[in-house]
């Protein structure tokens, strides 16, 4: 009778503990999966540029990326690069996005390849990539037939090139490479611009040339218009210019423009050139761009470093 | 027998001009419409009207002065009630989104701007078709294309004698070219 009762209560205690055992693996099991999942970062790269018809244009952007990724790469936190347009051409921001996402990324860093704030770094990207809602983007990507595409992966928007001194740099650079008598030389800086962010335009612009002068002796300069806000009219170029020549024999004529476009390098300001009288003996240009230049290519390669720690060190905490 | 085709023919065209012709009148309409409003995008905006309120704020403001409170307040002096964001172009710019309207401000000086987008009646439709807006629209705006071809060349052959191709039209033809040849002429100097 007792041995009986001992039996079926020594059965029932190894049951229990059978049953304990096996919660205690099953728990075991579940922690180094959510621990896992965290861990499961991947992080990728998208460039963003502003897109052109120009073909040159747009293979100055992916030659920027292709000489960045291996950089990129190397250090193992980022797995993927890719560029995309913002308009005009494949591939578009939302293609590139929905790639990454069916590729498993956890996080894109968003290097936007844009020299200071417009409306398309401050509403138009932020709206396409679901971060803002701004009516007036929201209507002209309508128009435009600009595909919106919120990604499910965590998105980090790297700042605009005017975050050090890029500009600066390759604009002495440029102007040294033009100047050959720096006491009769003008500079002339030719940018996009911007109608809503004008002052902040000029404000980059003029520190620019104020370090081209400050190293070169050059001693003064103008800063014109090409994009949307002079309606792409080569006008801006040609005041410009003639303000300088009114005070210097020669201009030296530097394009502020990310990469080159015919439109705007030969046809805009090549045109606002031409309407100088004695442009061939006074004029000094060459219709080239920022890009190519090693220092935007290591600002990109440090940035996304910047990101992708902070990216790592948030999930470690 | 050769007179009686050549009348069949000269059927064919005038029913091709008059059919094509009804088919496409809505569309021909539609894109000179736009056309028109295209042609002078740098002094109106054909898309949309974009109504524009400058307010005074009569203070100035730092970046950190800005708190949730106080954008609601800009939003009421604009006569919104909520807002959806507000964000940081710049250290002295504030701007605060609505369904469909903006108000930057310039913290600076307490300006600001407030904007309210809609789309413009007609306009707007019809630059949808003519900027190919709709990604195949493109192919139909092709076939149009050709089909002005078309309704242009059974135009001219559409008349005889003197008020056709070999009396009038000739000279009005030659004639046509004279603006856009002495644009070219004159762009080229």
């Amino acid at each position: 009778m007792y041995r009986t009762i001992f039996l079926k209560a020594r059965l029932i205690t190894l049951f229990f503990f059978c049953l304990l055992w096996l919660g205690a693996c099953t728990g075991q099991r579940k922690e180094p999966e959510e621990k896992q999942k965290r861990i499961e970062k991947k992080i990728g790269v998208l460039l963003i540029s502003h897109g052109s018809h120009s073909e040159t244009w747009r293979n100055t952007l992916f030659e920027l990326e292709n000489n960045v990724r291996d950089r990129i790469l190397e250090k193992g936190k980022v797995s993927g690069t890719k560029s995309a347009f913002m308009e005009y051409t494949e591939p578009s921001i939302a293609t590139r996005l929905k790639e990454f996402d069916q590729e498993g990324y956890s996080d894109v860093i968003i290097v936007p390849v844009l020299l200071t704030v417009s409306s398309h770094s401050f509403d138009d990207i932020p709206t396409i990539i679901g971060l803002k809602e701004n009516p007036e983007s929201i209507e002209m990507l309508k128009l435009e037939n600009i595909e919106r595409y919120t990604p499910q992966a965590n998105v980090h928007i790297a700042p605009l090139l005017d975050f050090n001194e890029i500009l600066q740099k390759n604009m002495l650079r440029r102007a040294r490479q033009l100047s050959k008598n720096p006491e009769d030389e003008g500079l002339v800086l030719i940018g996009y611009g911007s109608e809503p962010y004008e002052k902040e335009w000029a404000e980059l612009f003029n520190k620019a040339a104020e370090h081209v002068e400050e190293h070169t002796g050059i001693d003064e300069y103008t800063v014109g218009w090409c994009g949307h806000i002079v309606r792409y009219a080569p006008d801006s170029t040609t005041t410009a210019i003639k303000r300088i020549l009114e005070k210097k024999n020669t201009a030296i004529v530097i394009p502020a423009l990310v990469a080159l476009d015919e439109n705007f390098q030969v046809r805009i300001i090549g045109g606002g050139i031409e309407k100088i009288k004695d442009h061939k003996t006074r004029v000094r240009y060459k219709p080239d761009a920022i890009l190519p230049d090693p220092e935007v290519e290591q600002w990109v390669v440090d940035i996304t470093r910047q990101y992708s720690n902070n990216i790592f060190n948030e999930k470690a905490n | 027998m050769r007179k009686s085709s050549g009348e069949s023919l000269r059927k064919i065209n005038n029913i091709l001009h008059r059919d094509l012709g009804y088919f496409f009148a809505a569309l021909i309409i539609a894109y000179s419409l736009s056309g028109i409003a295209l042609n002078h995008v740098d002094d109106w905006n054909p898309d949309f009207i974009i109504s524009k309120e400058e307010i005074k704020l009569n203070e100035s403001y730092q970046k950190n002065d800005i708190t949730p409170d106080l954008i609601k307040d800009f939003s009421a002096k604009v006569g919104e009630n909520g807002y959806r964001l507000y964000d940081f172009p710049s250290s002295r710019q504030v701007k605060i989104y609505y369904k469909d309207a903006t108000l930057m401000v310039n913290l600076q000086n307490g300006e600001a701007l407030y904007e309210k987008i809609s789309r413009r009646p007609l306009f707007y439709q019809v630059n949808v078709l003519h900027r190919n807006s709709v990604a195949w629209w493109k192919w139909i705006s092709d076939v149009f294309a050709i089909t002005l071809i078309i309704m242009t060349i059974t135009g001219i052959l559409m008349l005889r004698g003197s008020k056709g191709l070999s009396g009038r039209g000739k000279w009005l033809i030659a004639a046509g070219f004279v603006p856009p040849l002495i644009a070219i002429v004159i762009q080229q100097l």
